[in-house]
């Protein structure tokens, strides 16, 4: 582990099974590791492996069968998680009724903001990620790529310090994945946040530094600076 | 091959789907054809009701030259006549008495002359009330007119005859009079206004002895009849009976080869039955009708809601290259798998309920109507289970993409009918409607004098139809309308709730306005029905309570006998029995308003509207108080009929002398009272005119102060109170009660038992409340469980996500409520008038059971609290679950 940098999700022993007896699935084996503050983490491996499950566990999403899943820096959790911790699904995963602004500043004001203030500072995020046009769309009226952009606005509208992404090309075509996380990145970089995305696209995650192998619900250090075993 | 695979898919992964739909299938077939057993087993009861009372079933008088030996023969031998005996009317001058040193003369009569048995075989005709039950009788009437009793002697003036006299055994009455006299071959409209005032009844022997001669001088003055008993067996319904025995009717004249005609009191008595009948079925298609429709769309709601599943099963079969007809084939058969299933459940429902409910399993009278009922129900959810299922996989199946046959969140446009106004429309065209019914008097079975067959004024349903139809559209239209522009309105109602996510629960609301405003109008057209269906069962129910107590007079009437002398006085005897409230004596007299005799009834003004509950109906031109109040501040004032107002074009205040029997001399003689208003009901008056004046006053007029009857309100139950007083008082007067009154009222629809109607629908009413608010809430929510999931993903704590369900369950329940309330108050009201004819007496103001419609709101509300706290739980658990789909 880098010395000097804070530690902003850790697994100690994490491990998660579905079902019961004969039927039970081991998703994920005991896992220890941790992602530390200003990271850029490509966790692959193919379909099935677990790696959706372990951002799941990071993000609080899901509760391990064995093991703990803490956030030391972020604070006490709210809900499933510490506030600072945003998260980008694979698939759409913008609320139909609410349009982009909306949608943007949905997290703030779960989290307690002013509706004025969360509203024009989603505007302002969309402005910088030069999707102004698009506030007032709704989903449904923005392609597969418009609408993961406007899922990374939301996300750097919150200002995360950890943010956690699960496959968010996976429904893109190539060229609008990688604009895609080029804007993850680039919102990464603009908060000091560290990223965690999940993909089974070599290309995606060779723009991510770190790499993390999962193999049938293991996980194996590939091109790793941080410590993580199973 | 594929079609099976599909359906045995279709049972084993979505299960869940397919009996929702079968279930809402089932609950329009279980309804329309548990009608049907209502149908079949009021039609039965009415039959029943309608022959029970009819004493004489047949009178066949013998035309001039006749002979009625031939025709009583004749008649006995007819297929279907049980018992046949000979009834002989001769037309007198006149009837005197001298009792206790008055004489008494009446004017025309006639005498009866009765074979030995009749009273037995003809059980109804004459009702014993003092002395000997067979011999020579006086009419109760009679008896009064000349205070003759058993004992006396009573001259009979004949026509061109000697005077013979005769010594009184008994006094009866004659309930069923008017058929008795009737005028038989008669066109309708020619029969008399009312039975002969002076009848004197005489064995068949005497008669023939008296009258003999008569006939042999003045042949028009003696008729001779026929009196039979058919064998009765009648089919159940009561237009099949009046048919069957109408023309049995027309067969004995034929083979009486025109030597006798009858006098129908059987068919009669039928026609008035299939009269009702027809109402009955009126009574299906106002209140059933709708809740068909309204279980249809829930059913509609219902598959709805797994479209959007559908959708993608369809897309991806597509794009395995499945062609478009064979898809729709695929959906044909789920949707008659559906329709099936639904159709057996609710066949099978009907008739458990129909027999819980009304003691029959049968979908009709006749087997073929049965076979029809069971057909034409089964068949209506065939339809729906179409409708439903097949027709919206159908239009999706031509859809090009998944894309486009998504279901619209964000931005419906305006309904095209919107636009075009068709609620406002609609609306118009029911009140015009209602306008044109009520020129016509709100008749809704059409029988014209003369006229042998009858027939329902269908065009009168139109007007709740179109009221319903377009307050929903109505509803629609101001639901969209605050959805859409209210945004304002909606933050502020949702910040108790939502707190500082109220913005965007409006803006989810509002978005979503297509979905909640078609749940609203479902939940408002359900409550509208169910408030209707109420208000109109307990309006009915208070109007045969009402018919009930017209004919009994009180929780306990005691009729005193004819020419008993009991005073006011004797109310003081019956107050001390327990359960007695109060004792009302009520004076029973006879009065000629010119040549025509009336009953008159002299009431106490200051006591009697709160002891007999005298209704507002019952008078023309105020209330029941300010009547009576009238009558309190005028003694010489008296209430008259609209018939004896018209004859003798009488104005408020003008004088109106009446002849009334004094009770020393017994003579009549003329008493000056002043005419204040026009009474239409009276508790125990008859059907034709009568009159009300102050018991003070006419018993200073006459010297008498006795009454007729004892009008007793309790506070126990009737017949138990009046138990009691048939103790105390022995045989020298008659006790009735209102709950066996209730059960022997037989003179109109009344008589139909709604009690087990009226529970089948208000039991369905409850169960479409609840399917209305919880399960549409719940399917709906059930949609949105993806979007609460997300939010749950980004943070949503269960209180904030509790929020965006409880908002929607509030709009949705607020709005269908207040919607359902306006549209079930209008509907109640417009029901109550076009139904007019149900009704004997029409009522003066609905009746609200406060107790059903509360319950029916705690249902829907628990419906929803269930529907929406199951939604917050499934919402919170759904996150990680969700997720799966969201990957």
């Amino acid at each position: 582990m880098t010395a000097g940098r804070e530690v902003l999700v850790r697994c100690d022993g994490v491990a998660r099974t579905f079902g019961e007896g004969e039927r039970a699935i081991v998703a994920v084996h005991g896992v220890d590791c941790a992602v530390l503050a200003g990271e850029r983490i490509a966790v692959t491996g193919t379909s099935g492996s677990g790696k959706s499950t372990l951002v799941h566990l990071l993000a609080g999403l899901d509760v391990p069968t064995h093991g703990t899943v803490s956030w030391p820096a972020l604070g006490p959790r709210k809900g499933l998680r510490p506030g600072p911790v945003a998260v980008v699904f694979q698939g759409p995963s913008l609320l139909a009724p609410l349009d982009a602004v909306e949608n943007v500043a949905l997290p703030q004001l779960l989290a307690g903001a002013e509706e004025a203030d969360a509203l024009a500072g989603a505007r302002r995020v969309l402005d910088h990620l030069g999707l102004a046009e698009l506030a007032t769309r709704l989903p449904e009226e923005l392609s597969g790529g418009q609408q993961q952009r406007v899922a990374v606005a939301r996300v750097l509208a919150g200002q995360p310090r950890l943010i956690l992404a699960d496959e968010p090309t996976g429904q893109l075509d190539h060229t609008t994945g990688t604009a895609v996380v080029q804007a993850l990145l680039e919102a990464a970089g603009l908060l000091g946040a560290a990223l965690v995305l999940t993909t089974h696209d070599p290309a995606v995650a060779g723009l991510l530094p770190v790499r993390w192998t999962m193999a049938d619900g293991r996980l194996r250090q590939g091109r790793a600076v941080s410590s993580c075993s199973a | 091959m594929l079609g099976l695979t599909w359906l045995r898919g279709l049972l084993t992964r979505r299960p869940g789907r397919l009996v929702a739909s079968a279930a809402g299938v089932a609950v329009a077939v279980a309804l329309l054809a548990s009608l049907g057993v209502f149908l079949a087993a009021s039609k039965s009861i009415m039959t029943r009701r309608s022959v029970a009372d009819v004493a004489v079933d047949w009178q066949v008088e013998a035309q001039p030259g006749a002979d009625p030996v031939n025709i009583l023969t004749g008649v006995r031998g007819f297929a279907g006549v049980e018992r046949a005996l000979p009834v002989g009317f001769a037309t007198i001058v006149g009837l005197q008495a001298t009792v206790a040193g008055s004489t008494q003369t009446t004017g025309p009569g006639v005498v009866v002359g009765l074979p030995e048995g009749y009273p037995q075989v003809f059980s109804g005709e004459l009702r014993d009330l003092v002395g000997a039950s067979s011999g020579v009788l006086l009419a109760q009437q009679t008896a009064a007119n000349l205070h003759a009793g058993p004992g006396d002697t009573v001259t009979v003036g004949r026509a061109g005859l000697p005077r013979v006299s005769v010594r009184v055994d008994g006094v009866v009455d004659l309930p069923q009079a008017d058929s008795l006299f009737q005028k038989v071959g008669a066109p309708p409209g020619s029969q008399p206004q009312a039975p002969p005032d002076n009848v004197l009844l005489v064995p068949a022997g005497r008669w023939h002895a008296l009258f003999d001669p008569l006939a042999r001088a003045r042949p028009d003055l003696v008729r001779s009849q026929v009196h039979a008993r058919l064998a009765r067996r009648l089919p159940a319904d009561p237009a099949a009976a009046y048919t069957s025995v109408s023309a049995a009717a027309r067969n004995l004249e034929a083979r009486l080869a025109g030597a006798g005609l009858v006098g129908d009191n059987l068919g009669a008595a039928l026609a008035a039955a299939r009269s009702d009948a027809l109402y009955a079925q009126v009574l299906f298609v106002f209140l059933g009708l709708p809740g068909a429709v309204l279980a249809g769309l829930l059913t509609a709601a219902v598959a709805g809601a797994g479209g959007e599943r559908r959708r993608r099963e369809q897309a991806l079969l597509r794009a395995r290259g499945l062609a478009t007809g064979r898809l729709v084939r695929l959906a044909l058969a789920e949707a008659a798998l559906v329709g099936v299933l639904g159709a057996a459940a609710g066949l099978a429902a009907a008739l458990a309920i129909g027999y819980l409910a009304f003691g029959t399993a049968s979908f009709g009278a006749t087997r073929l109507a049965a076979a029809g009922w069971a057909g034409a129900a089964a068949l209506a959810g065939l339809v729906i289970a179409g409708a439903t299922v097949a027709l919206p996989a159908r239009r999706d199946a031509r859809t090009a993409t998944v894309h486009a046959a998504r279901q619209p969140v964000g931005r419906p446009g305006r309904p095209g009918w919107t636009r075009l106004g068709v609620d406002l429309w609609l609306l118009a065209a029911a009140g015009v409607v209602f306008w044109l019914t009520s020129r016509g008097g709100y008749q809704l079975v059409l029988a014209p004098e003369g006229v042998p067959t009858i027939s329902v004024n269908y065009w009168a349903f139109a007007g709740p139809a179109l009221l319903w139809t377009g307050a929903g559209l109505l509803a629609w239209r101001l639901a969209d309308a605050a959805l859409t522009r209210g945004r304002g309105p909606l933050r502020w109602a949702a910040r108790p709730l939502a707190g500082g996510l109220a913005g965007t629960v409006a803006a989810t609301l509002s978005r979503q306005r297509r979905l909640l405003t078609r749940s609203l109008v479902l939940v408002a057209l359900t409550l509208a029905f169910a408030i209707s269906t109420a208000v109109f069962n307990s309006t009915y129910r208070q109007q045969a309570e009402v018919d009930a107590r017209l004919t009994s007079g009180a929780d306990v009437t005691v009729t005193e006998p004819p020419g008993a002398a009991v005073g006011p006085q004797a109310a003081a005897q019956l107050a001390g029995i327990p359960g007695v409230r109060a004792v009302e004596p009520l004076q029973h007299r006879f009065a000629y308003v010119g040549s025509d005799l009336q009953d008159l009834y002299g009431v106490r003004p200051a006591t009697v509207v709160d002891a007999t509950s005298l209704q507002d109906a019952y008078f023309a031109g105020g209330t029941a108080r300010a009547l009576i109040g009238r009558l309190a501040s005028q003694p010489d004032g008296v209430l008259v009929s609209a018939e004896t107002v018209h004859d003798f074009q009488l104005q408020p205040g003008d004088p109106l002398t009446l002849r009334l029997q004094d009770g020393r001399t017994k003579a009549y003689r003329p008493v000056r009272f002043r005419y204040l208003g026009v009474a239409k009901e009276f508790p125990t008056a008859p059907r034709d005119s009568f009159l009300v004046a102050n018991a003070g006053y006419v018993a200073t007029a006459t010297g008498s102060d006795a009454v007729g009857a004892l009008l007793v309100d309790t506070t126990a139950p009737p017949q138990t109170v009046a138990d009691q007083i048939r103790a105390r008082l022995g045989l020298q007067a008659q006790v009735s009660d209102i709950t066996t009154t209730r059960q022997v009222v037989g003179s109109s629809l009344t008589a139909v038992d709604l009690a087990g109607l009226t529970r089948l629908e208000l039991a369905f009413a409850l169960l479409l409340a609840a399917a209305a608010t919880g399960l549409v809430l719940a399917l709906g929510l059930a949609e949105r469980r993806r979007t609460l999931a997300i939010a749950g993903a980004l943070g949503a704590r269960p209180r904030q996500l509790a929020a965006f369900v409880w908002a929607e369950a509030a709009v949705v329940t607020a709005g269908g409520l207040a919607a359902g309330v306006v549209g079930g108050w209008l509907l109640s009201a417009m029901l109550v008038k076009v139904l007019t004819g149900v009704f004997d007496p029409p009522p003066a103001a609905l009746s609200v059971p406060w107790a059903y419609l509360v319950l029916t709101a705690g249902v829907a509300l628990a419906a929803v609290a269930v529907a929406a706290g199951g939604a917050v739980r499934a919402s919170q658990r759904a996150v990680v679950r969700s997720l799966r789909e969201l990957t």
